[in-house]
């Protein structure tokens, strides 16, 4: 009986079908994904059947907040109902986002100057870090003070949702010639992109006033309907008659 | 398969020749690099885009208003939603079947609403109102609200099933099918509802949408969304209190 040898292998394994693999997964999130746009507070959108897709360019973004859970449990609703407004123009250079918002800026800060007396003064470097911020949602007032800060400052001060500065004042205001500040920003929203609409861009000022694919309400299934009627009220008041709801898809068995 | 053999060509080994080892390249640090690129593209990204839902709310000037509440006493159906809340004031769920639902409720009249108080009490004697929940469909049967709404856009959505068919077995277009059911929904000829949605101050965001979500599922072309007014307050109070509901 002669011994078995045993052969020795080489534990070394092929990784490159790995590699190919994974390399196949990268290639297919990279080109599906949208990057998680950083928004100050999180709200879990209520389901419908509507198949609409929510546009990605020329779309002005209205966030009601919602209210946090604390650890009883408990509706906390110090938090609720905050407006946060987000701007994103279109794909193309001219039009871009950080250019819109720029002009947005400067355009709300003249509305503001000419209905308040504490008249605000803004640099083009806070102009500039405006244009880069996704979301906003602040006093006027404090507006210039918060955009010099360092980006990191920002988020810090935008992570307290129950401070009275956070979030876009907004009331029960149906006069125009006296506006709320959400309605200065809706307007200077509006007239840049009437004013862009001369310019060749047409598609904003499409979807904004013609079509109501331009304004898209996004809030908390749970929130109160008094909470968003303020909002809605706002909208109307400021005849933008229609608009769109943000939801997330759901299937109804037939 | 990481590796590459290099054959010897001609045959005869020269004497002194190196043995020529076969390339292998490790490929392991690459698998590593990818699969943390990986990782991060998986958490920082969406792949869900939102959907939407678009409305259009009358305007808010007063000259509207006269021209409001036209409809046809018979063809108007008013929903007036409300939402249950515990005393966190979250929303309370219920199950039925087998299914979980938020207790959105849904109080609704058809034509007018009832107002006569005889003994002036402040409670409407006969509140014309009645109460269905958000169910959906259970085994293909309409279900809640959606049944009340159904029986009453019959006519349409029969006409609109028959369109659906002939999509479906390639008859006509998706395109054409759209637009077939858009001229069937805004058919005067049938007997079509005229919906007022109203929600009360503590009615969910949800349970708008859910309302929303019934119009289009039920093909109802007239609808609209209205503010919550005194009779409509009182007509709920009234119910509650003749049905012993505790009014908070």
């Amino acid at each position: 009986m002669g011994k078995v040898k045993i052969k020795r292998k080489s534990t070394l394994i092929d990784m490159t079908a790995m590699s190919d693999v994974t390399v196949l997964l990268l290639t297919f999130f990279m080109l599906t994904s949208t990057f998680l746009q950083k928004e100050p507070a999180t709200v879990i959108t209520p389901s419908s059947v509507s198949e609409k897709k929510v546009p990605t360019s020329n779309l002005v973004t209205i966030l009601v907040s919602g209210a946090e859970i604390d650890k009883d449990g408990a509706r906390k609703t110090d938090v609720e109902g905050k407006v946060f407004i987000s701007i994103a123009g279109d794909v193309d250079s001219t039009f871009s986002s950080e250019n819109v918002r720029a002009q947005v800026l400067q355009e709300a800060v003249r509305s503001y100057n000419e209905t308040h007396k504490n008249k605000i003064q803004i640099t083009p470097s806070q102009v500039a870090a405006f244009s880069k911020i996704n979301m906003f949602g602040l006093k006027l007032s404090e507006l210039p003070a918060f955009l010099s800060l360092e980006a990191s400052d920002q988020d810090e001060i935008m992570k307290h949702l129950n401070d009275p500065k956070v979030g876009i004042p907004i009331n029960d205001n149906r006069d125009l010639a006296s506006p709320n500040e959400f309605q200065i920003w809706m307007r200077a929203i509006y007239n840049v992109a009437r004013d862009m609409d001369g310019q060749g861009s047409q598609t904003f000022f499409d979807a904004l006033q013609r079509s109501g694919e331009g304004i898209a309400v996004k809030a908390d299934k749970d929130t109160p309907y008094s909470t968003i009627h303020h909002v809605l009220d706002n909208l109307q008041t400021l005849k933008f008659n229609k608009f769109s709801l943000m939801t997330a898809l759901t299937t109804e068995d037939e | 398969m990481a590796q590459i053999e290099q054959s010897d060509k001609g045959g005869k080994k020269k004497k002194g020749a190196q043995k020529k080892m076969p390339i292998h390249v490790d490929f392991t640090p690459m698998v590593d690099m990818n699969m943390l690129l990986i990782t991060f593209f998986m958490l920082c990204t969406t792949m869900i885009k939102s959907q939407t839902l678009s409305i259009a709310l009358p305007s808010n000037e007063k000259v509207e208003q006269e021209q409001k509440n036209k409809t046809k006493q018979s063809e108007a159906i008013t929903l007036i939603l409300d939402t249950e809340r515990d005393e966190k004031g979250n929303v309370v769920t219920e199950m039925v079947g087998d299914k979980v639902y938020p207790k959105h409720i849904v109080y609704y009249y058809e034509g007018k609403p009832e107002v006569a108080d005889e003994n002036k009490d402040g409670i409407i004697d006969n509140p014309n109102i009645k109460v269905e929940y958000f169910r959906g469909n259970v085994a293909g049967e309409t279900q809640g609200i959606r049944k009340i709404l159904h029986e009453r856009n019959e006519k349409v959505l029969e006409k609109v099933a028959v369109l659906k068919q002939d999509w479906k077995a390639k008859k006509i277009t998706e395109d054409q099918f759209q637009e077939e059911a858009k001229k069937v929904r805004n058919d005067s000829t049938l007997t079509r509802p005229v919906v007022i949605i109203k929600a009360g101050p503590n009615a969910s965001y949800e349970s708008l949408i859910s309302a929303l979500d019934e119009m289009q599922i039920n093909q109802i072309s007239r609808y609209q969304i209205d503010n919550i007014n005194g009779t409509d307050s009182a007509l709920i109070l009234s119910y509650k209190t003749l049905n012993n509901i505790p009014v908070e």
